[in-house]
């Protein structure tokens, strides 16, 4: 089975919350390597993985995850 | 940019070290068909060089033998499944090549000798990291 490609705001929300790859891979117990994968959306997260991620931003997994390209958090508060 | 030369290399390398690892083999066969004892020692030892050159360069300083040789417990869920992957593709690769040589062999009547044996374990061995260095963008 093909899996499907999953968008994601990591690169995003790690800029916001000011945290390196490498701060961000030790909270969630990755290589540094892996978050530009993710960031990249080149790699699809496992579930855990996933909410691991979520509790770091402390944001639910579909705000970050999305199987749709993303719409800017901004556009999204200001869109009526 | 930089990604993409740094493939190259990486590229060459294994092309370098697999080519070695061949003409070991082969340098070894044909003088052991022409008799020739000092010719071999003069010439194996040219690809002997290239073959721990490029190994260095290639699997060693990129650290590629130390991620394909960490316990599974050290690796996160990505590089797990990249390590199965070069596994899964490794074990074919050797498969097709391994029963070429022996059924070359078996037509021939050519007997099995310790270098190419010895050759095809090292040849197993460096294949899953050779995979890994070709195909991914970063190591």
């Amino acid at each position: 089975m093909e899996s499907r490609k999953i968008y994601n705001r990591i690169a995003i929300l790690r800029r916001e919350k000011s945290l390196t790859r490498n701060e961000l891979a030790d909270k969630i117990g990755v290589n540094f390597q892996t978050i530009g994968y993710l960031e990249r959306e080149e790699y699809n997260p496992s579930l855990d993985l996933a909410f691991r991620i979520s509790e770091v931003f402390e944001l639910p997994v579909g705000l970050i995850f999305s199987i749709e390209p993303l719409t800017p958090l901004s556009q999204l508060l200001t869109k009526k | 940019m930089e990604i993409k030369k740094s493939i190259k290399k990486r590229r060459i390398g294994i092309i370098f070290n697999l080519l070695s690892l061949c003409s070991i083999v082969l340098i070894f066969e044909y003088c052991k068909i022409e008799q020739r004892d000092s010719a071999f020692i003069a010439f194996e030892i040219i690809p002997i060089i290239i073959f721990i050159v490029s190994f260095i360069v290639t699997f060693i300083k990129t650290g590629l033998w130390g991620f394909i040789h960490k316990p599974l417990k050290k690796l996160d869920e990505r590089e797990i499944a990249l390590t199965s992957k070069s596994l899964r593709y490794a074990y074919g690769v050797f498969t097709v090549v391994t029963l070429i040589i022996l059924l070359f062999l078996a037509v021939t009547y050519t007997p099995i000798d310790v270098v190419l044996v010895a050759s095809l374990i090292l040849f197993a061995h460096i294949l899953p990291a050779a995979i890994i260095a070709w195909t991914e963008k970063e190591i």
